[in-house]
């Protein structure tokens, strides 16, 4: 008789398999990757019986510089060179009560309360939930998606990312200086309000979450979201500043399994009380953000498909001639797919558009801010199931501004539990 | 009568020849002490609702298995077909032991889609999103460990554990396990239990074939 192994248990559970990406940074990810997973948990932490988890996402993300700003963020960030930790909680009181929350960091400037917020189910048995504080986005489906492994590529779409040339602090005073900000939504200025330079507002922000008080329910296929809170679509606030609500409504409907229709809609006063001020109005119902949403969803074996288009409406105050036409419109599409073709691998890519209604100015009529495309191609390969590496390209062409058009490569590692 | 006492003699050695050889079985059970508990749902921080109820993995059972076996056992494969639910965001059973060659079957009970995977140096697969009703198989060719996932739900895992042999057995909710027709010889036997193997021993089928105790203790 001869003893042979029957069953070998040597290395990790999941082995790490190098092959040769694009690039020696490729290589480096896949390197760091592995020394960066091996002894951190690949599984959220539970405490007290399961009463408390924690789970956490940390992206690195590495890019040559975007000098047309077309990735940056709210926070001044860009999204394509950042490092974000965010470490997340959820705290089960009783079967209707449980306290929920996430912390954040990006480029370790600074930790904020990204989301905080309680969640009561007064039945149990019923689909019925009230979440107050810092509660998740009403609004389309990708704000909720922000995460780095619910979204397949590096970059994030126009609608929830790309800053416009509006502010909530200072408006312009005629349409001449609205369309000299015309693609400078990194740092507008106007001469109405705050008259420092910051970062103008997306149609929709991803970035930062809105306090106020969200009611879901449900029956069948329907899911049915509504929403009181402090800020708008683009500027959601954890105080109120201007004595304005917005309300937000979603629904969405799964027809059959695998396929999520949703449509939303958001109306919240956007200006601060210091424009309003100047307005004359310390409460204005006017001047408002509205913004509709329809976002799909169909995925199927290896394939997922979405789609998602916002129309965002603001409307300001007119100060001079010639008027800024009263609202400001801007629509954004975009389409995304994902295809996985080996186990662990996948492919990606993403067309968006972003575009604006037009604007007479004394010698210009133009759309008051530069209709922006995005392409975005990439893929992600799994080192472990909690540890994926990425690398995308994404080619911006704008309409206007000092930079029309930039190609983009970058690289991220991403790692949960 | 030479005739006679040859024919005899014929008879007895091809009887002798055809006797099945004396096995033995080993039988115990397996003391699972260390808790392992079902894997938790992520946070639900981005969640509009609570999420809804699930099933949790049966994390007490252990496989019990030859780390050693006769030459010979590793040349018998029997195609075998098991399954493996996907059941209330669980996978049923959580452990499967199966022998190389098996096929496995992952239905979908679920009113939403699973996608069964696995990355595995084993057997690295992934099965795509499939709804309720439907099922997909994988094959497992080679012996080792495979850890199979939903890339859906995360905190869907379970082990399908592949021997080059058919001497190993899983527990029952006891922890009672039972391996029969083991040749007569001195083996190391392993038991193991979510992940690694918890405790080896060291024991010998008699000759004569006959039951032979061991239990194990996980800690």
């Amino acid at each position: 008789m001869t003893s042979l192994r029957a069953l070998r248990f040597c290395g990790p559970p999941e082995p790490w398999r190098r092959r040769k990406l694009p690039g020696a940074f490729a290589a480096w990810l896949v390197v760091a990757g592995s020394a960066f997973a091996q002894g951190l948990p690949s599984e959220p932490v539970s405490i007290a019986g399961g009463r408390v988890v924690l789970g956490g996402e940390a992206a690195v993300s590495v890019a040559p510089p975007d000098p047309g700003y077309f990735n940056y963020t709210d926070y001044e960030h860009n999204t394509l060179r950042e490092i974000r930790l965010g470490l997340t909680a959820s705290v089960r009181a009783s079967s209707r009560l449980a306290f929920l929350g996430e912390v954040r960091t990006e480029n370790f400037n600074r930790v904020s309360p990204f989301a905080l917020y309680a969640r009561v189910r007064p039945f149990p048995a019923r689909r019925l939930d009230i979440q107050i504080g810092r509660i998740p986005p009403t609004f389309g489906a990708f704000t909720r998606r922000a995460y780095g492994h619910d979204n397949p590529l590096i970059g994030y779409p126009l609608a929830y990312q790309y800053l416009t040339s509006l502010r909530a602090d200072a408006v312009p005073a005629s349409a001449d200086e609205l369309l000299r900000m015309r693609a400078r939504g990194w740092q507008p200025s106007y001469s109405i309000g705050n008259p420092a330079p910051a970062p103008g507002l997306p149609l929709v922000t991803a970035f930062n979450w809105d306090t106020g008080v969200q009611v879901s329910t449900g029956w069948r296929a329907i899911d049915v979201t509504g929403a009181v809170t402090n800020g708008s679509a683009s500027n959601p606030r954890v105080s109120d500043d201007n004595a304005g609500k917005q309300i937000a409504v979603r629904a969405a409907i799964t027809p059959v399994t695998g396929l999520v229709v949703g449509s939303s809609f958001a109306r919240g006063q956007f200006l601060s009380r210091r424009v309003l001020s100047i307005v004359n109005s310390g409460h204005d119902d006017r001047f408002v953000q509205r913004a509709h949403g329809v976002d799909l969803e169909y995925s199927r074996d290896h394939w997922l498909v979405r789609a998602d288009a916002v129309l965002s409406q603001w409307r300001l105050p007119e100060f001079s001639s010639p008027p800024t036409h009263g609202t400001l419109t801007a629509f954004a599409g975009s389409v995304e797919g994902r295809y996985t073709f080996l186990p662990g691998a996948y492919a990606a890519a993403r067309l968006e558009h972003l575009t604006f209604d037009r604007v007479a100015g004394p010698t210009l009529t133009a759309t008051w801010d530069a209709p922006v495309s995005r392409v975005e191609v990439g893929g992600g390969y799994y080192l472990q199931r909690n540890v994926v590496a990425r690398l995308s390209y994404q080619h911006n062409t704008r309409s206007g501004g000092r930079i029309t058009r930039d190609g983009l490569m970058a690289a991220q590692l991403l790692y949960w539990f | 009568m030479r005739l006679l006492i040859a024919m005899s003699l014929v008879t007895v050695t091809l009887t002798a020849a055809q006797a099945p050889a004396p096995t033995g079985t080993l039988r115990g059970r397996v003391d699972v002490r260390r808790v392992v508990a079902s894997a938790e749902r992520r946070p639900g921080v981005a969640d509009l609702a609570t999420a809804g109820p699930r099933d949790l993995s049966d994390t007490r059972r252990a496989v019990v298995y030859l780390d050693t076996a006769p030459r010979g056992a590793f040349e018998e494969r029997e195609p075998a077909r098991l399954r493996m639910d996907q059941r209330n965001e669980t996978f049923v059973p959580h452990t499967l032991a199966v022998t190389a060659g098996t096929t496995v079957d992952f239905p979908n009970n679920d009113g939403t889609y699973h996608n069964v995977f696995s990355l595995s140096k084993t057997k690295r697969f992934d099965l795509g999103r499939y709804a309720r009703g439907h099922s997909k198989s994988v094959r497992f060719d080679r012996p080792g460990i495979v850890r199979v996932f939903c890339d859906i739900h995360s905190h869907m895992n379970a082990f399908v554990l592949v021997f080059g042999h058919r001497y190993f057995a899983l527990t029952d909710t006891d922890g009672s396990y039972r391996i029969d027709n083991i040749p007569p010889g001195t083996y190391a036997v392993a038991a193991w239990h979510e992940g690694g193997v918890r405790d080896t021993r060291t024991l010998a089928i008699p000759s004569q074939g006959g039951v032979v105790e061991q239990d194990f203790v996980v800690r």
